[in-house]
């Protein structure tokens, strides 16, 4: 079970346990605050690529209904700088109008990705519109962004796994490791 | 919680699904090397939670990509056609891949994507599926890792829906048949 940590691996930051526990307690909450709700009213929209392991553990705790629906944006694979620039690749399927709608990110560090999501579905008049990030940066913040539910905070580190990558490796960690600074500085 | 009381039994639990995909892992780990360099293609969006499974017990390099697609109408048709809703991210040509699908069962649709694979000259291509309803199969179509045969039943859960329901469900229930009737 990626077992031996792979070289380019500095320690782990957070385990597979830590995880697993804090993505259960956001599930508990989240399961309380939209109880009542029909499946048709409550939309999961993660964010591709990397919120597919988040997604995958969080809806499977829910108790309430809900759809799962999924986006894709462009993103930019080999450079280690985000920039504010987002394409949507993958629209979802569903009409998000007068439908709660929780986007699921892995992670917000300049906040500019889901500053662009609350524009683009705010415009769509949900009846709700929350997000559930499992990691949040705050050193690396440009611009204010709400988030509702959040995992955990982090330092400004290069942070791989459960659906976090770099160069598109090491996404399928079942932990959050560090990565060596020699590998994304070369 | 009423998604539970949809389902007339639970055909695979939390854990046999757990046990069984670890043992699928390790077939694969078996077989492929951090040179092979696969990428596997999740097929959405019922496969999501089956390569979020999967994946976390590989031992090789790997990369991931998703492709979402979508039948034309209600149900698959004797071609299989499927509209591709959102393509691979990556060029495939020349590399190993792995198509992870939830279900097989007339095997229409999957061969279509597998015709759209070849077209993309990929070094070699497997499929692994959590699930296969032989009894169901229409064409014959190579399935290289297989989950669990299940029979003719109403599947739900672990990914798979009824009209966008169920998905969340943590094990693969059957579906109570007053649930399809009645839509």
């Amino acid at each position: 079970m990626n077992i031996s940590l792979p070289n380019s691996v500095e320690r782990v930051l957070l385990d597979e346990a830590t995880i697993q526990q804090r993505v259960q307690q956001m599930a508990d909450i989240i399961s309380t605050d939209y109880a009542g709700l029909r499946n048709e009213e409550f939309l999961l929209v993660g964010v591709l690529k990397g919120s597919f392991m988040f997604m995958a553990d969080l809806a499977r705790r829910l108790t309430v209904p809900h759809r799962v629906d999924f986006i894709a944006l462009s993103s930019y694979e080999d450079s280690a700088e985000a920039t504010g620039a987002v394409r949507m690749i993958m629209d979802t399927r569903v009409d998000v109008a007068r439908r709660h709608v929780l986007i699921v990110e892995d992670i917000v560090d300049t906040g500019y990705t889901l500053q662009y999501l609350y524009r683009i579905f705010g415009a769509r008049q949900p009846a709700s519109l929350r997000t559930a990030v499992l990691l949040s940066k705050p050193d690396q913040r440009k611009v204010e962004v709400p988030v509702d539910y959040l995992g955990f905070q982090i330092p400004d580190v290069w942070v791989v796994g459960y659906g976090l990558d770099f160069a598109d490796r090491f996404r399928t960690l079942p932990y959050i490791a560090m990565l060596k600074p020699s590998v994304y500085s070369k | 919680m009423s998604l539970f009381n949809d389902v007339e039994k639970v055909l695979i639990s939390e854990t046999e699904l757990k046990e069984r995909i670890a043992a699928l892992a390790a077939e694969m780990n078996a077989i492929y090397t951090d040179d092979d360099l696969p990428v596997l293609i999740c097929i959405l969006k019922g496969a999501f939670m089956f390569l979020a499974d999967l994946t976390r017990h590989l031992t090789f390099r790997h990369e991931l990509d998703f492709m979402e697609i979508s039948s034309y109408g209600r149900g698959t048709t004797s071609t299989g056609a499927v509209r591709i809703l959102l393509d691979l991210a990556k060029d495939v040509q020349g590399r190993n891949v792995v198509i992870v699908e939830d279900i097989v069962d007339t095997g229409n649709t999957l061969t279509y994507i597998l015709r759209n694979f070849a077209a993309r000259n990929p070094a070699s291509v497997r499929v692994a599926t959590l699930l296969s309803k032989p009894s169901r199969r229409q064409i014959e179509v190579p399935v290289d890792f297989i989950g669990f045969e299940v029979p003719d039943e109403f599947v739900i859960g672990y990914g798979l829906d009824f009209a966008e329901q169920y998905r969340n469900l943590p094990f693969i229930g059957v579906l109570k048949p007053e649930v399809y009737q009645r839509s």
